[in-house]
């Protein structure tokens, strides 16, 4: 099945007769009224929210998506399966990219994973990732597997980094423990040890990264958390020394009291945690 | 937009005012807000790309639940159709997010303005852009577009502006010039009314009391600017009230570069207020008048805003408000300490 097609199943579930009359008559245009018909959405379909979960690849959810959302990356599915010209349709698409207001940002984004010659939209997305606008750049970071892909390990890092700095959940973030990598783990303890100079500190959850690439600098980072009052913060010390096998945590094992766990889970600790 | 300070000297009658004004302006200089408690506003003319957080943040402690944007000069001239394009797009896109983060709903009106129609070579290039953004989601209008010299390129594109927004059912914001404004005030009306418009979807900004009665007489919205030096000043626009009472009437700040006041909505009702205006006339003039003569673009509504800005289900993600980028958090602005 198209992608296309899967994409108007799900908006076929939700929309109102009139609705999908509107959305029918449109996907026949070319790459330029197909765009002006994403432009054009929100005059004609409602913000109403997707409550459908299945997904076509892994790591791209519509969870919570609103529909006029949805119908835009529909139309931009559309274009994509209309790409043969490349030239024109990436024309097409920066044009659509440059003048986006916030909405059509989101759904932009939210649709890289299903645009055409994929390895083009590299450089946008990092501009997501480095947007102050909220919603924009959750549509890079989370529910979407575009980065996972297509990021260099820099711009992994980054959207990682970002991620934490703006006290978002990294658990959001897919592919997040399997692009997970040692220099990530190094500037995550430089960055905790400017908050921690600050008075302030990092949600909990973030150590998760650390497990599989502690050292011994990074155990005096544990033995912190271990040795405050923060029962987020002794969780998530006790869960990065059950998971490690890195052999300097017998020390602090014994020193806090904590015994091996088949089972170990961050779930307590997924949520947001903002500093302020 | 353009104050002159200099412009206070030539002609004083306006600011001296009666005893009684002088009571009830030290009265309120005290603070207005006591008399303005339980009150909403909607700004229709506000610049916030010029303006801080600390705006934002009284205009939300102030009451102001909504705006609009005009686009409009930045007070030099742009060189290339690039930085048209990208103050478009900030308008739809920065700005709007900023001011959602102080819980302001922010519409915006889009156009080619009256002092940049001159450069011609440049306006062809602007005109072939707007249709794309005249489109989009919160645009409520074409503007501020107008006369502000008066010239020959300035008809031009006020003409075919107008046409924009006929063909797609949007009002118009009309900028009235500073100079001779009386005359260009009745020609921006007579060229709209020669386009076909309907009077009720065009609003005449920056009336004054020599223009007020004919645009009103020709059913057109009036828009008031209390704006300090330049424009008419709260007392003034007291009288204006009390004189044509409240149907299409409509109060504005222009908040901008200049030396302005973002405040000037809230303030001039709790001079109504003081000033033994009903509360139903004041409602009107500063938030209902303006509120249904941009919600004829179809791009407003009243249910985003009116019970403070509801966090949209987009800017949401698993229940938890994800707003962080770029939020601000509240500050006590009276606290030496910073942290």
């Amino acid at each position: 099945m198209h992608t296309s097609e899967f994409i108007y199943q799900v908006i076929k579930n939700q929309a109102l007769e009139t609705e999908l009359r509107w959305i029918d008559q449109k996907s026949t245009s070319d790459l330029k009224g197909l765009s002006l018909a994403f432009v054009m959405c929100p005059r004609f379909i409602s913000k109403s929210v997707i409550s459908h979960s299945d997904s076509i690849f892994p790591g791209w959810s519509f969870q919570s998506w609103s529909l006029d959302r949805l119908v835009r990356v529909y139309f931009l599915s559309l274009m994509a399966e209309k790409s043969d010209d490349e030239l024109a349709y990436i024309h097409q698409m920066n044009l659509l990219f440059d003048t986006a207001e916030m909405n059509e940002a989101v759904a932009l984004y939210s649709a890289m994973p299903v645009l055409a010659y994929g390895e083009q939209w590299v450089l946008r997305a990092t501009d997501a990732v480095r947007s102050n606008i909220g919603p924009v750049f959750d549509a890079i970071a989370f529910g979407n597997p575009y980065p996972a892909i297509h990021f260099s390990e820099l711009a992994w890092n980054q959207l990682v980094l970002k991620c934490i700095f703006n006290d978002k959940p990294i658990h959001l973030i897919f592919g997040l423990m399997e692009r997970n990598n040692a220099p990530l783990v190094q500037t995550l303890s430089d960055f905790a040890h400017e908050r921690w100079a600050a008075g302030r500190r990092v949600p909990s959850q973030v150590w998760r990264l650390s497990s599989p690439f502690l050292t011994e600098s990074l155990l005096t980072d544990i033995d912190y958390l271990l040795s405050h009052e923060d029962p987020k913060d002794i969780l998530a010390g006790t869960l990065v020394l059950q998971e490690s096998d890195f052999p300097g945590t017998q020390a602090l094992k014994e020193k806090y009291g904590i015994k091996a766990s088949a089972q170990t889970s961050w779930a307590p600790l997924e949520t947001a945690e903002p500093i302020y | 937009m353009c104050q002159n300070p200099h412009q206070q000297n030539l002609n004083p009658s306006h600011f001296e005012g009666s005893e009684e004004e002088k009571i009830t302006a030290s009265e309120v200089e005290h603070g207005f807000l006591p008399h303005i408690q339980g009150m909403k506003f909607f700004d229709p003319h506000m610049h916030m790309s010029s303006r801080t957080t600390d705006d934002y943040q009284a205009l939300a402690d102030a009451g102001v639940v909504a705006l609009i944007e005009p686009a409009f000069w930045l007070g030099q001239p742009r060189t290339g159709l690039a930085s048209f394009q990208d103050y478009f797009a900030s308008l739809v896109g920065w700005e709007r997010f900023r001011s959602s983060q102080f819980g302001i709903k922010h519409y915006c009106t889009i156009g080619l303005n009256s002092r940049e129609a001159n450069h011609e070579a440049l306006a062809e290039q602007v005109m072939e852009i707007l249709p794309l953004f005249l489109q989009k989601e919160g645009v409520v209008g074409v503007g501020e577009i107008g006369f502000d010299d008066q010239t020959a390129a300035e008809e031009k594109y006020y003409r075919a502006q107008l046409e924009l927004a006929k063909e797609m059912g949007l009002p118009v914001q009309v900028h009235t010039p500073h100079r001779d404004k009386k005359k260009g005030t009745e020609r921006s009306m007579a060229i709209a009314l020669e386009h076909g418009l309907a009077p009720n979807m065009v609003i005449i900004d920056h009336n004054n009391e020599e223009t007020c009665k004919s645009v009103l007489d020709q059913g057109f919205y009036a828009a008031f600017t209390i704006y300090p030096f330049t424009k008419m000043g709260n007392e003034r626009m007291v009288e204006i009230v009390k004189q044509y009472g409240p149907t299409r009437i409509m109060v504005n700040s222009a908040a901008d570069w200049g030396i302005s006041d973002p405040l000037a909505l809230p303030k001039t009702a709790a001079l109504m207020k003081i000033k033994g205006i009903d509360e139903e006339t004041i409602r009107q003039v500063t938030y209902q008048n303006a509120l249904d003569a941009f919600a004829q673009s179809g791009q407003i509504q009243e249910s985003d805003f009116i019970h403070g800005l509801e966090i949209d289900q987009s800017l949401k993600f698993n229940g938890n408000t994800v707003l962080r980028g770029g939020q601000a958090p509240r500050i006590n602005k009276n606290s030496l300490i910073i942290r």
